[in-house]
């Protein structure tokens, strides 16, 4: 998916470097950076951003002032005044020149995207910032522990899953996903290739069901910890945590995707082919 | 396990099961486990963590999920355990863990939990820990149990 662009309106080189740096881990791309009016008014129109992120305070006019002049380009513009200061006659001003949010220095992270999330939700939608945020975490911590485990590099492919059920035969592992957004993920494969991915991570030939059970279990709480670890660098209020693992045998195991924006991703490996079923809570 | 944890969950569910039309709900049976678990046709998992890390699953058969279900919907019929009634019994699942965790935190015990995963069929066992957990039935009238499956972990 496309990033999404944004541009970023400050005077102080290291405002600039700081708001980028924190954008960089994300969905959000810094296009464009300009240190006065003028400069953002010409990049506005050179780069077209989605979002702008505007300081109070610039050389040639204040943030108002050039918010005013963005938007008599383009009345759509979605801006968001990052200010030290913060009072109702500033923000009243900042309304009625156009600004879509606020936010004060120094910025924390997470409000940071949540609201630029906010801001362009429209623009690409919720199943998709679900996917850049979330889901591409889980993508890249399952390929890096496919590869630590069973020494197989693996492409893992993501799919948004919209069906109702999750048909497993097999060994599923369920694990509960708390904090915000809560959801759980389920690492699950067919009983033949659980039985050679354990033997495989063991480094042995043979092995018991149980042996082979325990070995996925701790294979899931590795990625999926893994995983919940990236996210919560990322959004550093997010505190999301893991529960135990809860773990199903049987054949034809019918999970159902209740109120989940649900994602599967699957890793190939020469012995079968091990997925994991990732679903985060809606209306967070 | 530790037995006292285990109340916070039962008094959940005599707390709650009133809420939705079943007035005296009772606690059967009590006993510790450590072999899987056997899905007895609607089984959900939620989980949790924090300060108390485990496992909490709502197990009982179709029959009863349907008949629960359809209390929860105001007297609708419920023929088949269908997305409706699989909503329903989810939130059940949602609304009883929410209580517990409560319940837990007047034991200065701070827990999260997961979104439930509701699962569906009898042919399949689950676990819910390595060590001994507690099994609870929950006769909540009528003839239908709920068993609760409750494991928390030490780690």
């Amino acid at each position: 998916m496309e990033k999404v662009k944004v541009m970023v309106v400050d005077d102080s080189k290291i405002s600039r470097a700081m708001l980028s740096g924190h954008l960089a881990k994300t969905n959000f791309e810094v296009v464009a950076q300009a240190k006065d009016a003028a400069e953002a008014v010409q990049l506005y129109q050179e780069t077209n951003p989605a979002i702008v992120t505007m300081d109070m305070n610039l050389p040639d006019a204040d943030g108002i002032e050039c918010t005013r002049r963005i938007r008599s380009i383009d009345s759509d513009a979605k801006i968001v005044m990052i200010s030290a200061m913060k009072d109702v006659a500033l923000v009243a001003r900042g309304r009625a020149a156009g600004v879509s949010a606020f936010l004060q220095k120094p910025v924390n992270t997470n409000d940071l995207i949540d609201t630029l999330m906010i801001l362009c939700q429209n623009k690409i939608g919720r199943v998709a910032l679900m996917r850049e945020s979330y889901a591409k975490a889980f993508v890249h911590a399952f390929q890096q522990g496919i590869f630590s485990m069973i020494g197989e590099h693996c492409d893992v492919e993501l799919e948004v899953d919209e069906s109702r059920f999750l048909t497993v035969q097999g060994i599923a592992v369920i694990i509960g996903l708390t904090g915000s957004p809560a959801g759980r993920a389920i690492f699950y494969m067919d009983s033949d290739t659980a039985m050679k991915f354990a033997a495989q991570m063991l480094g042995v030939e043979e092995l018991t069901e149980d042996e082979a059970s325990e070995t996925i279990e701790e294979a899931a709480n590795i990625i999926i910890g893994r995983s919940v670890s990236s996210i919560n660098d990322i959004f550093k209020d997010k505190e999301m945590r893991i529960t135990p693992p809860g773990t199903i045998f049987g054949d034809g195991i019918k999970i159902a995707s209740l109120k989940l924006t649900t994602f599967k991703l699957s890793a190939k490996a020469k012995f079968g082919t091990i997925y994991v079923n990732v679903g985060f809570a809606e209306g967070e | 396990m530790d037995a006292k944890l285990v109340n916070p969950f039962v008094d959940a569910c005599t707390a709650v099961m009133p809420q939705i039309g079943f007035d005296t709900p009772k606690r059967t049976k009590i006993y510790l486990r450590d072999k899987n678990a056997v899905s007895r046709g609607v089984t959900v998992i939620v989980g949790f963590s924090k300060e108390l890390r485990g496992n909490v699953v709502y197990n009982m058969d179709e029959d009863s999920a349907k008949f629960i279900a359809s209390k929860m919907m105001m007297g609708m019929p419920v023929a088949e355990f269908d997305s409706m009634a699989q909503s329903a019994i989810s939130e059940l699942s949602n609304m009883l863990t929410a209580k517990a965790a409560t319940n837990l935190t007047k034991l200065g015990l701070e827990v999260d939990i997961s979104t439930p995963s509701l699962t569906v069929g009898k042919n399949f066992t689950f676990k819910i820990t390595d060590a001994q957990y507690l099994t609870v039935d929950m006769d909540v009238g009528e003839g239908h149990v709920i068993e609760l499956d409750i494991a928390v972990d030490h780690k």
